[in-house]
């Protein structure tokens, strides 16, 4: 059992994150908010990759939940809490059901059947116009909150919050053991009496859930889904490049990566105006060529090390 | 030597905070990976630079303050907000992208800055305003306005040179929201005069490129002229799958928001037509874009590769005439000002503010129908601009 001392870290991290909006304005909340939204994603992503399954579904399911928040709101009126929710139940829903086919493939098979999905969505929810606006997309009313920016932070947080309980619970419990086992052998781990498929499918539906419901939280935010932009394919790449560069199997890794990225982002748009995403991706080249453990890896690494 | 930096730190810090203290700061955002980003904030760059050179305005310089948004709307929401709370702006303009703009309008409307638009055609940009963003002065045209620019321009044509016959219309769209915006738009426009059909395809800059099966509904469908709505990425792949496929309509009409850069040094290039606001041959009816031309050539060792140079030049050039008419920076004596404007541009226009559909202050409403001729765009219409009569039909592919 953990000494009580060892979670006074985390929840100072968590108390004193709760509090930036009393100390930080309104600018350094919009790049936290971004910052929080690809965290939660790279977290999400992280939490199937545990078990060896690659998705490049990411975008997918962001865009389903985007959509599914604009639409309750646009067209049936829904309050923003209940339309958020629903993002998220609605992507769940839809993984859970796809999850009983796409689960039975395993390695660049399930990579590449979970990028199609992200196409399929969005070729759907492009042609349907009467529905979801077709390419031009919807736009709401009015943002959630009234576009204010401490409670706008808050909801990003919450949900970040969120993505880092499940991910922390999934390495906690004895999930952490049957995913584990997974990735590392998997006739092995069924000869031990773990079921592959129900944990994978818990694990997908899982991870599907949350980047619904940043999706449902992200269109809410900014009051507007374009297939285009909803389905961009930032949300699959730039979760991945943070997780990996923070380092992956972990919820501290993504939790690195992003906030690094995030910010050296920033940073660098600030004092490059003309060139910034050149260093930004020799950045990430280099990281990954480098320390291909991620940063988060090579600490642990060094800890054991001096543990002997 | 200890001394001495110590004076000039603190000599160049006091100068920076003097300067920023008597400036009136405008702050801009520009995708600047993008080619219109790129120039839209040389052009106003450019502006801000002459008019410090000239006075300044109210007896303050200008100082430029430009974000990356990065076409992106979550960083362009966050543009705003540096620009606002942290370098204390007076005034924003800048702006291509419609779906940044979409995601900026809420934080725009938190702070009601006075914004001279550069950017956002989409009508759905104009919806989420309002008729109440009085502050919002949106100088690019809106895709409907567009629209029916093309209509008046098409048919002026068709009166002026009776040897060019314009009854069959073909539009091929990029399927993203841009394309589908311009379909719709030109559908409900040109049905009543012409016959009309059109099919998508997938932008070479979204992944696609492969034009055959649009091509082969266009050649049947035997159109009098045959207009792509996509980027920049489709100019020339499109050109060389319809020469390949021997598709030569009477009029060959582009309509991306910017062209590839060498775009007119191709030989495919030779009497494609197109739309856009501005091309350097405006040079020789207008000396506002002479002047622009020959300052942006001069500073920047290259020429304007798109009219969102000219435009953003004369964003800034408005914006400063307003302040000047006002007198003070105060938001609603500005809005009274720019309300007067009448600012011969270097687009070949006279820019004024009157309402579009929902906003009250539209100000460029027309596109231009260029042609390249001899590796250079000429103005086909409107006539009053006009550098050179059109040629006449598409030459046959050789």
């Amino acid at each position: 059992m953990k000494k009580p001392a060892n979670y006074i870290f985390p929840l100072a991290l968590i108390f004193a994150g709760g509090l930036l909006p009393v100390f930080l304005g309104a600018y350094p909340q919009a790049v936290a908010r971004s910052v929080f939204t690809f965290m939660a994603l790279a977290i999400s992503w992280d939490m199937l990759l545990r078990s060896g399954q690659i998705s490049f579904g990411i975008a997918g399911f962001f865009g389903l939940g985007s959509y599914t928040a604009i639409i309750l709101s646009v067209r049936a009126g829904v309050a923003p809490v209940v339309a958020m929710l629903s993002a998220a139940a609605f992507a769940a829903l839809v993984a859970f059901l796809l999850g009983f086919l796409v689960l039975r493939l395993r390695s660049t098979y399930f990579s590449i059947t979970t990028l199609a999905l992200g196409e399929i969505f969005k070729v759907i929810i492009h042609n349907w116009s009467s529905f979801t606006g077709g390419p031009e997309g919807l736009v709401l009313p009015q943002v959630v909150f009234g576009g204010k920016s401490s409670s706008l932070y808050w909801l990003s947080y919450a949900i970040l919050l969120f993505a880092v309980g499940a991910s922390v619970l999934f390495e906690k419990s004895k999930m952490h053991f049957s995913l584990t086992a997974i990735r590392n052998n998997e006739i092995a781990a069924r000869t031990s009496g773990i079921n592959i498929f129900a944990n994978l499918l818990i694990a997908f539906t899982a991870s599907s859930l949350i980047q619904g419901l940043v999706g449902g939280v992200h269109v809410m935010s900014y009051g507007f889904a374009m297939p285009d932009t909803a389905f961009d394919a930032n949300y699959t790449l730039l979760p991945l490049a943070m997780a990996l560069l923070g380092g992956i199997h972990s919820t501290w890794g993504p939790i690195i990566g992003a906030l690094l990225l995030g910010v050296i982002s920033e940073y660098l748009k600030l004092m490059i105006p003309y060139g910034h995403l050149l260093v930004y991706g020799l950045i990430i080249i280099l990281v990954i060529l480098f320390m291909p453990r991620g940063i988060y890896g090579l600490i642990k690494k060094e800890r054991s090390k001096r543990n002997g | 030597m200890k001394k001495f930096l110590t004076m000039f730190v603190l000599s160049a810090f006091l100068a920076s905070t003097a300067f920023a203290q008597g400036a009136i700061k405008i702050g801009a955002n520009w995708n600047l990976a993008d080619i219109t980003g790129n120039h839209g904030s040389k052009g106003a760059m450019l502006a801000v630079e002459e008019i410090n050179k000239a006075g300044g305005v109210l007896g303050k310089q200008l100082q430029l303050v430009i974000v990356d948004d990065e076409g992106k709307g979550d960083k362009g929401v966050a543009a705003i907000e540096k620009l606002v709370t942290v370098d204390k702006v007076d005034f924003l303009i800048g702006g291509m992208s419609s779906a940044v703009a979409l995601a900026q309008v809420p934080t725009m409307k938190k702070y009601q800055k006075v914004v001279v638009s550069t950017g956002a055609a989409s009508y759905l940009v104009e919806n989420a305003l309002g008729a109440d963003a009085d502050w919002y002065f949106h100088l690019h045209p809106w895709d409907y306005t567009q629209g029916a620019s093309y209509l008046e321009g098409w048919t002026a044509i068709r009166n002026k040179y009776p040897n060019i016959k314009i009854d069959r219309m073909f539009l091929a769209y990029e399927e993203g929201a841009f394309g589908k915006s311009s379909y719709d738009s030109s559908k409900k426009m040109f049905e009543k005069d012409f016959q009309f059909d059109g099919e998508s395809f997938k932008s070479a800059a979204l992944g696609g490129g492969d034009y055959t099966a649009m091509i082969e509904k266009a050649k049947e469908y035997k159109p009098d002229i045959f207009l792509w709505a996509g980027y920049d990425a489709d100019a020339l792949p499109m050109l060389e799958q319809a020469k390949a496929m021997r598709f030569s309509p009477p009029l060959f009409v582009g309509a991306p928001p910017g062209w590839p850069k060498d775009f007119g040094k191709s030989k495919l290039a030779d009497n494609v037509t197109l739309y856009g606001m501005w091309a350097p041959s405006i040079n020789d009816v207008n000396p506002v874009s002479k002047k622009f031309y020959d300052a942006f050539v001069a500073k920047y060792k290259e020429e304007p590769a798109t009219y969102f140079g000219p435009l953003a030049y004369s964003a800034v050039y408005v914006l400063a005439e307003g302040i000047k008419r006002a007198g003070s920076l105060d938001s609603t004596a500005v809005i009274k000002a720019l309300e007067q404007t009448k600012y011969l541009s270097a687009l070949g226009e006279t820019i004024s503010f009157s309402p579009s559909n929902v906003i009250k202050h539209q100000g460029i409403r027309n596109q231009k129908i260029l042609q390249w001729q001899n590796g250079r765009q000429e103005v086909i219409w409107p006539f009053e601009v006009q550098t050179r009569p059109p040629v006449y039909p598409f030459p046959a592919w050789k």
